[in-house]
């Protein structure tokens, strides 16, 4: 009988080699890199990307994490470029984050993806919009927020409702005026009680408690939220109270991941593979799943 | 395709085992270590066991899907990286002797790694597998195939199987890969009677009569996604240890983790197999574990092999070897755990309903 050849199908779990061009520490322990593919050939194969994607980002030698794509490769300046770059923001919390800190510019990392769903970009249009990010949760929105905004004449009004712990833990302070620029765009940051400083001029509070306070109408409104478990359960429960329906509300769901095509299981909830099937949920699908997130 | 059977005796048995090897094959066959039961690479025809009293103590899976392989490997010189491969299966491999349980088991793992994104390594082993199934002569007291679909002389997965009679081994052909397996080895052997048919069916009545479990039903799987929040869990995983030993031995259970092992100098992207009942499997960076205790996390193994199925009529992801329940050093049984869920559920149903 034959034997196989060796690989007759791509080996899905070999990363494409990436160089980190340039990082940007959003806080003491927040970091966004911008990367580059060392090969051409690998660029091409990127071609079919959108927002809300992730990536398998490697440490070789201390392994694999998983991140959202946090920007337009395609578009990383705004502008179009011919070769994409990827940014992903982390926190270095864990073993690999910790090594990936660790690194700098020049240095190669492995990338693998894009995987998962995406945001549906397309049934938003002409429909207000709310991005509600909760701490690194903004990295999972930035992408959609980023090609929302590059096209804001195709949408009705954004409001990027940006909450943090502390203002020290706040991420992508550096480029939220530039969001308030466009016409349209309203920026609203909030940090927790406790967590202000004496010169901090946005909002105290939690971010659903300012979610109310924002007197947003549901009337054919969108949001898009992304945050801590915790955030979200009581979001939702704000939403609920204020009239929003649950087919208007987008999330993300972040289980831990290892393979990210739907093989290792780790990420599971009920039927559900979050890598594979997922991540982007409406709160109206995660009501059909088993609370086990 | 017409279906092809022989009678043969021990020695035409031990004799197509030999051409098998000859041939070139890698057999993985029962043989005995040490008192256990292990299916093995052979060296030699004589040491496969043909008529095995129970079942190998681990299932066959790991031929397929090693408890530990690299996915790939790499070189790391000065700030430059190099991957390779790693190496694809050298030889074809028939795997011989599997239950039939076993063989359906192998059906799962395919449903995993052969869907969607496909797995290469998984994919290039499976290409070059043929599956001769062995039906069994005689059910251990753990067995319960029956309650979950299946049957001691099933089919499903194999490419050949051989039928343990009192007039010797029925082997009879079943997929095309099974009947490329022949050389000429087959010329001097005897064609089955049609009658032969009866003598199976007897097997089949005698060794599922042995099995004294009742089944589980298949719109139990809707009942148990409905109860997933019922407080029967709690009581009912109280006794789980969190060992994993159950997923370790299943033949269906596909679960892995990926992990770098590396020096300074080169590394490899390692997998191995993991199951959800240990605390870690969900647990993640920041902290939050969605199945922070051991009753979700059995809750999870039980749910994952019995419901959440994509549609209703989807087969079970238990095959009911029964390994699990043999193993299990807290003496957990997956079918009573079913069992009594599903009827706590209905009784708090039926209680709302009053």
């Amino acid at each position: 009988m034959p034997l196989a050849e060796a690989f007759p199908i791509p080996n899905p779990y070999q990363p494409s080699l990436m160089r980190i061009d340039d990082f940007f520490d959003e806080t003491s322990d927040v970091r966004t890199l911008r990367l580059r593919f060392v090969d051409g050939d690998e660029e091409r194969e990127f071609s079919g990307w959108e927002p809300g994607q992730f990536g398998q980002f490697t440490v070789f030698g201390a392994g694999e994490s998983v991140f959202a794509l946090a920007n337009q490769p395609w578009r990383p300046n705004g502008n179009s470029e011919d070769t994409p770059i990827i940014e992903c923001t982390f926190r270095a919390i864990g073993k690999v984050t910790h090594a990936l800190r660790d690194m700098s510019e020049g240095q190669v990392i492995g990338f693998r993806g894009p995987y998962g769903n995406h945001f549906p970009i397309d049934d938003w249009l002409g429909k207000d919009l709310v991005f509600i990010g909760g701490g690194i949760g903004m990295a999972a929105l930035r992408s959609a927020l980023l090609d929302v905004i590059d096209r804001k004449q195709e949408f009705g009004d954004v409001v990027i409702l940006n909450g943090a712990r502390s203002v020290a833990d706040m991420v992508y302070t550096e480029e939220m005026p530039r969001w308030q620029d466009v016409d349209g765009v309203r920026v609203v940051r909030t940090v927790d009680p406790g967590g202000e400083t004496e010169d901090w001029d946005g909002e105290v509070g939690l971010l659903p408690n300012v979610f109310e306070g924002l007197n947003l109408e549901p009337d054919g409104r969108i949001v898009v939220a992304c945050g801590p478990p915790i955030m979200l359960h009581y979001l939702f429960l704000s939403l609920g109270k204020t009239g929003y329906s649950p087919e208007q509300v987008v999330t993300t769901l972040e289980n831990k991941m290892k393979c990210g095509i739907g093989h290792c299981g780790r990420c599971y909830v009920g039927p559900f593979s979050v890598c594979r099937d997922g991540p982007v949920v409406t709160w109206a699908e995660l009501n059909e799943l088993p609370k086990d997130y | 395709m017409d279906r092809t059977q022989w009678l043969l005796t021990e020695s035409q048995l031990r004799e197509w085992v030999r051409s098998l090897l000859d041939a070139g094959n890698s057999v993985v066959a029962p043989v005995e270590e040490d008192g256990v039961l292990l299916f093995r690479p052979l060296t030699s025809e004589e040491r496969a066991i043909l008529a095995p009293s129970g079942k190998t103590r681990w299932s066959p899976k790991e031929f397929l899907f090693p408890r530990s392989e690299p996915l790939y490997r790499y070189t790391l010189d000065g700030g430059e990286v190099e991957i390779e491969n790693p190496p694809a299966p050298q030889r074809p491999q028939v795997l011989f002797g599997v239950r039939s349980c076993d063989a359906g088991g192998l059906l799962r793992l395919d449903e995993i790694f052969l869907s969607g994104t496909k797995d290469p390594l998984y994919a290039a082993r499976r290409e070059s597998t043929t599956v001769v199934s062995m039906a069994c002569a005689a059910a251990d007291p753990e067995c319960f195939c029956t309650a979950v679909g299946g049957s001691p002389v099933g089919e499903e997965g194999s490419d050949l199987q051989l039928v343990p009679l009192e007039e010797g081994w029925l082997l009879r052909v079943l997929t095309e890969k099974g009947e490329a397996l022949f050389g000429d080895v087959d010329e001097r052997w005897q064609d089955a009677p049609a009658a032969i048919a009866k003598e199976v069916e007897k097997l089949e009545r005698r060794v599922a009569g042995q099995i004294e479990r009742s089944p589980v039903k298949q719109e139990w799987s809707k009942t148990l996604e409905d109860g997933f929040e019922h407080e029967a869990w709690d009581r009912l995983a109280q006794h789980c240890l969190g060992c994993s030993v159950c997923a370790y031995v299943c033949p269906s259970c596909s679960c892995f983790d990926m992990n770098h092992e590396a020096n300074a100098w080169c590394g490899e992207q390692c997998r191995s197999w993991d199951a959800c009942t240990f605390a870690i499997f969900t647990h993640h960076a920041s902290g939050h574990n969605p199945r922070s205790t051991h009753q979700e996390r059995y809750r999870q193994r039980v749910l994952h092999k019995f419901a959440f199925k994509a549609e209703d009529d989807e087969p079970f992801r238990c095959v009911g070897c029964g390994r699990c329940v043999a193993l299990c050093p807290a003496g957990l049984d997956i079918v009573d755990t079913v069992t009594a869920a599903v009827a706590a559920i209905r009784e708090e149903g039926a209680d709302a309903a009053r």
